[in-house]
């Protein structure tokens, strides 16, 4: 056997060894993706269905007024924040670390906050989760 | 999320377009900040009407392809520097031969412009670093440019317009993006490989093929020697009348053919 069979059999197993490793890694990242778009499509129908579970961190007042279909100032107020217009861009983030609370627990506030107010207007909040399913212009429009 | 998404995002929050603008450039020129997620989460504040998903299609684009420039230039001025320096130092030599810095310009002359505009949406990842090897590879500007905003055109509308539509699910928009993005380089690499193993699995086929038929010749003409040829072969005064015995260098059956598929692949 020469020098050249014995250089080309250690190259081609060198790359069938990578290949295989490529083929598990592209398998993973296959399974991987599918499982994203699994969890993508059980979070978008929880944030379309209004589920105060899907309040995140970097959103702001204004943004959960309007997703969740809760008046600004009733947030503001029931959460004890002064509505300037210098926190109305600050993220429920910045808000916590602001007034000294834990992120968590002001996410939790405000879930608390929703769902009383959605008990105080049971026709309200179903009419406004119905106008949700139309586009964002014509739901501003509407409001 | 992310501490460096946390604070873009406040910092976009806070001041809107600039940050934007400032945030996407720094990503653009090479740091590595999570520039898609923010155009996602932007295009979802935009879909609420807190900003406007236009301006912000033109502010990501502008500020990603000065970014891009940056970054191509900073390569074109020392990175082709460093990459001749390398081609020269002996240091350099015994990291990469002459040769193959040679074969990696002709190679990025070639298709660059393919990695140019694939790295600007699909491996983003690779943005920054792929904009400081064309650079260095003294890729031609104009074509940089073309494919740059080609591509900067998909990679600021595509998360933008995905974030306007999908509103608060746009993290796990971002996860779609990103483990797609992972399969993709992980699906290329293995194409590639699996295309190199083709080849070196013909060219094992063309060496044995050329050793068979090294071995046929010297068989049969080993088969065609008679004992007889044998006895006066091995007397030494018989040696120049050995009939049949073939040269290896001049019998054009034995002499190997030089296979056609060109050089050794991975030389």
């Amino acid at each position: 056997m020469t020098e050249k069979t014995v250089n080309t059999r250690a190259k081609l197993f060198g790359t069938g060894f990578l290949l295989c490793i490529a083929v598990g890694v592209t398998i993973f990242c296959g399974y991987q993706t599918y499982q994203a778009i699994q969890t993508f499509q059980k979070n978008h129908n929880l944030a379309v269905s209004g589920d105060v579970r899907t309040i995140r961190s970097w959103m702001t007042i204004p943004f959960i007024a309007r997703v969740y279909h809760v008046p600004e100032t009733y947030l503001y107020g029931a959460l004890h924040i002064n509505n300037a217009p210098s926190t109305r861009r600050d993220s429920l983030n910045t808000l916590a670390i602001h007034y000294n609370r834990p992120v968590n627990a002001l996410i939790a506030q405000v879930q608390q906050v929703i769902l009383a107010y959605r008990k105080q207007h049971p026709y309200h909040s179903s009419t406004l989760a119905l106008r949700d399913r139309s586009p964002p212009t014509s739901r501003r429009m509407a409001e | 999320m992310s501490v460096f998404l946390t604070t873009i995002l406040t910092f976009f929050q806070s001041y809107g377009y600039p940050a934007l603008w400032v945030s996407i450039f720094i990503a653009a020129v090479g740091v590595p900040l999570p520039v898609a997620l923010v155009l996602l989460a932007a295009g979802a504040f935009a879909g609420l009407g807190d900003f406007n998903v236009f301006l912000l299609a033109l502010v990501s684009i502008t500020a990603s392809v000065a970014g891009d420039t940056v970054g191509y230039l900073v390569g074109r001025k020392w990175g082709s520097r460093a990459l001749d320096w390398l081609g020269r130092s002996r240091f350099g030599t015994r990291l990469f031969s002459p040769r193959a810095i040679v074969r990696s310009r002709e190679e990025f002359n070639r298709r660059g412009g393919w990695a140019v505009f694939l790295t600007r949406f699909l491996v983003a990842a690779l943005g920054g670093i792929t904009n400081l090897i064309a650079g260095s590879e003294l890729f031609p500007f104009r074509t940089f440019l073309a494919c740059d905003i080609a591509g900067e055109v998909i990679g600021a509308v595509l998360p933008l317009s995905l974030g306007y539509a999908f509103g608060t699910s746009w993290e796990d928009v971002g996860d779609i993006f990103s483990q797609f993005s992972l399969l993709f380089l992980a699906l290329l690499v293995a194409m590639l490989l699996f295309v190199r193993l083709l080849r070196y699995l013909r060219f094992a086929r063309s060496i044995k093929r050329m050793e068979a038929a090294r071995d046929i010749p010297a068989t049969k003409s080993a088969s065609r020697i008679s004992p007889t040829h044998v006895s006066h072969l091995s007397h030494p005064s018989h040696a120049p009348h050995a009939p049949h015995a073939p040269h290896p260098s001049i019998n054009p059956m034995i002499d190997p053919p030089t296979p056609s598929s060109g050089p050794l692949p991975g030389q």
